[in-house]
């Protein structure tokens, strides 16, 4: 028995080496293949790297199918087309994506980055995409329309953002929590874990429009009187990338297509 | 204490057809053997012959496979038996001591009387000073039992093993482990505790021992009893072949 | 077939050094290099780093909290699971040889989000109630591990001794064999303390609001990245070293008699 054992994972391992093996030689083909291909590369359109955090419905997400798709992603796409570059897309954490653009990790973040005078000291900005609202989202029992009503309960927002600083200094809450994603937040204010979510509106709407429908609903806007503007983020001084996103940018909302894409997503 | 009494007329320890086997190896091959109050029974015989198993039977350190085992008017594995209880009547001295290494001295002889009769610190704490003092070491009372040599550690083992104040000693070849010279020291409290009429069985190659102390000497091998009587008649004329040429070999 | 699984019980938490150097040893090093470090960068620096303590205070405590409340709990199951590992009751055993197994098939972050997202919907427990459960009932698995392998190795003829002297099972564990075993498990315990103590980072994705999170907080806002996860990584020393020598100093106290 104890030899049979010993034969069966003895040919076993040979397998599995034998399959690393093989498994191993066709990546460094694939590669030496590539690398031909790769080297015209110059002549073509320049290929820009935008990161993203897809877990952003509706405006960056992942479908099924394993790609970045949403609204700003057809809008890059478009602004590329018209631009003259070649858009691809990575998807990263949200906080740390703006460490990776300073390392040079990518060229440019396209994940409804919020132009604040903070990171306008650490990044350039394209001209606006749109503006943006911070909606509070709350559960559908609930009667309170604004922070103030919210007193002594938790409330939560993505890490990093936007949402969560509009909150974060607020004094009278139980706790205020932070996400890695806003989704996760959704999920613990649907859990009744925290009793509040702060999120941009379009992904406010999204939530309570097609996901929780009936579980949460808005409650109001945080009213501000400085307008939030969502952009893309490059490293400070790129100006060849800075300068064809901005006119592949203006080229589609010169022409409509950008329109049409808002209306495509159902965009405010 | 709580356990009846056995009347004088009734073995103390009566072990009937008793069988006990380790996989394929038959220790125990229908034995039968009793001892009755005060006396003292010295078990001999090659090694794997039983007799430690025997010994380790009494007190349900091992289980048998069949046959019964009486103590002190109680079968041993009949469920309604509290074992617990028993054992506190069956003192047990080993081979390798086992002393506790985590207590000192003292502590070894005082833990069981403490948590199982519910004696006193300070009740237990006289008891085992003299218990040491009988045994001749008052002296390491407050010591932890590494720094003892194997003689002490043995008298130590006797020590807590009376301080239960038991019906019964067992001493599972207590000599064995110890170096020539200390041997004698501890014999010596087992000679002592003999002359004051505990009950005694006894599992030791010491034929000096034997014929000195024994009511009885029970010779065994190959998961049986060969032979059995006085030490006088056992050494001067043993009857059968083996016991002849156990003997011849031993002596 | 029995398994027989070979733990490591040799190790100590603290890693001891050959020769002894008064002072001048590993800990003592890293020990005062970390807190130096943190009071000149405090005292000299204090534009990021005083804001960066500050903000990271509360963090600090959260992370102690969930350490030390899931190392208790993880010693008890811990205690139980290998109590049972131990165990002649065929059904105790297996249960708890099962939950080792399972519990130890699957990764602490996946437990993590199965006890807080999962589970979430059906009982609704707080974040921190959440870590320290998936803490404890994961180290409960590793420690009872420790445990079973710390009370196998000792000597049967303990057991035996304390039996015949009449003594039950129960009374043979908590006065003979388990204060005997703890010298073994003491180190090995030790060191699943610190390892249980760094993993409470990954609590941080509960959103709670431990030393990890608070310090992804502050960077994401403020783009210090560097200077608040040196800040972090040097708060998380202190702590891991401090905890360190708190193992050594009990494994010290228990080692008063040697064994024979």
């Amino acid at each position: 028995m104890k030899r049979l054992f010993k034969s069966l994972f003895l040919v076993s391992a040979c397998a599995i080496l034998a399959l690393g093996v093989v498994g191993c030689g066709e990546k460094k083909e694939e590669k030496k293949a590539e690398a031909p291909a790769a080297a015209p590369a110059p002549a073509g359109p320049k290929t820009i790297v935008f990161a993203s955090d897809a877990t952003y419905p509706p405006m960056q997400y992942m479908n099924e199918q394993k790609e970045i798709v949403g609204f700003e992603v057809d809008v890059i796409k478009a602004a590329a087309e018209k631009g003259g570059f070649k858009a691809e897309f990575k998807n990263v954490a949200w906080d740390g994506i703006f460490g990776g653009l300073e390392n040079g990790k990518y060229d440019a973040i396209s994940s409804s980055v919020s132009i604040t005078d903070e990171r306008k000291l650490k990044m350039d900005f394209s001209e606006p995409i749109m503006a943006i609202e911070q909606m509070l989202v709350v559960g559908t029992k609930e009667k309170a329309t604004d922070l103030a009503g919210l007193k002594g309960k938790s409330i939560g927002a993505q890490i990093g953002t936007t949402s969560y600083f509009v909150v974060k200094d607020v004094k009278g809450f139980k706790a205020v929590k932070t996400y890695d994603e806003v989704g996760l937040a959704m999920e613990d204010l649907v859990k009744g874990s925290i009793q509040a979510v702060v999120a941009d509106s379009p992904v406010a709407v999204e939530y309570t429009t097609k996901k929780y429908a009936d579980k949460i609903k808005i409650a109001g806007v945080l009213k501000s009187d400085k307008v939030e503007n969502i952009g893309i983020a490059v490293k400070k001084g790129n100006k060849e990338v800075l300068d064809l996103v901005n006119k592949g940018l203006a080229a589609i909302k010169a022409d409509g297509t950008f329109d049409k894409i808002k209306e495509q997503h159902k965009m405010k | 204490m709580s356990a009846t009494s056995a009347p004088s007329t009734l073995p103390i320890v009566d072990i009937r057809h008793v069988s006990k086997s380790f996989g394929a190896l038959k220790a125990l091959n229908n034995v039968s053997m009793s001892m009755s109050l005060g006396e003292k029974v010295v078990i001999i015989g090659p090694s794997g012959s039983g007799k430690s198993t025997l010994l380790r039977s009494i007190n349900k350190l091992e289980t048998v496979d069949s046959g019964t085992i009486i103590v002190d008017g109680l079968d041993i594995n009949a469920p309604a038996t509290d074992i617990n209880k028993l054992r506190m009547e069956l003192g047990m001295v080993f081979q390798s001591f086992n002393l506790f290494p985590h207590k000192t001295v003292l502590e070894n002889l005082t833990l069981a009387p403490m948590k199982l009769k519910g004696m006193s610190r300070a009740e237990a704490d006289e008891m085992g000073l003299k218990l040491l003092d009988k045994v001749g070491i008052m002296e390491k009372a407050h010591v932890y039992p590494s720094k003892l040599s194997g003689g002490q550690q043995q008298r130590v083992a006797i020590a807590r093993a009376l301080a239960m104040s038991p019906k019964i000693m067992l001493f599972d070849e207590p000599t064995r482990a110890l170096d020539p010279e200390m041997i004698g020291e501890v014999l010596d409290v087992m000679v002592t505790l003999a002359r004051e009429g505990m009950t005694m069985a006894v599992v030791t190659h010491e034929m000096g021992f034997a014929r000195e102390v024994a009511d009885r000497v029970v010779f065994m091998d190959h998961g049986g009893i060969i032979e059995e009587g006085t030490p006088e008649h056992f050494f001067k004329s043993p009857e059968h072949d083996r016991t002849k040429l156990f003997l011849s070999q031993i002596l | 077939m029995s398994e027989t699984r070979i733990i490591d019980v040799g190790e100590g938490a603290a890693i001891p050094s050959k020769t002894d150097w008064g002072l001048f040893n590993a800990w003592t090093i890293s020990i005062v290099f970390a807190i130096s470090t943190i009071f000149y960068l405090i005292v000299f620096e204090p534009a990021p780093y005083k804001r960066i303590i500050l903000y990271l205070s509360d963090g600090v405590i959260i992370t102690f909290e969930v350490t030390i409340i899931s190392i208790i709990c993880a010693c008890i199951i811990g205690l139980i699971t290998g109590l049972g590992r131990v165990s002649k009751n065929k059904a105790i055993n297996l249960l708890a040889s099962t939950y080792v197994e399972i519990i130890r098939g699957i990764p602490l972050l996946v437990q993590l989000f199965y006890i807080y997202y999962a589970l979430g919907r059906l009982l609704n427990v707080h974040d921190l109630t959440a870590a320290v459960i998936a803490m404890s009932v994961c180290y409960g698995a590793y420690m009872g591990e420790v445990f079973r392998a710390g009370i196998t190795a000792i000597d049967k003829g303990q057991s035996e001794a304390a039996r015949s002297l009449g003594f039950n099972t129960k009374q043979t564990m908590f006065l003979v064999i388990l204060p005997q075993a703890w010298r073994t498990i003491l180190p090995p315990v030790g060191n699943e303390f610190i390892a249980l103590l760094k993993d409470t980072s990954l609590v941080s994705i509960l959103a709670v609001s431990d030393l990890l999170r608070r310090g992804r907080e502050f960077s994401s806002e403020t783009f210090l990245y560097f200077e608040t996860f040196t800040m972090v990584a040097l708060v998380y020393l202190v702590i891991t070293l401090l905890l360190s020598k708190g193992v050594s100093l009990m494994e010290a106290r228990l080692s008063h008699y040697v064994r024979h």
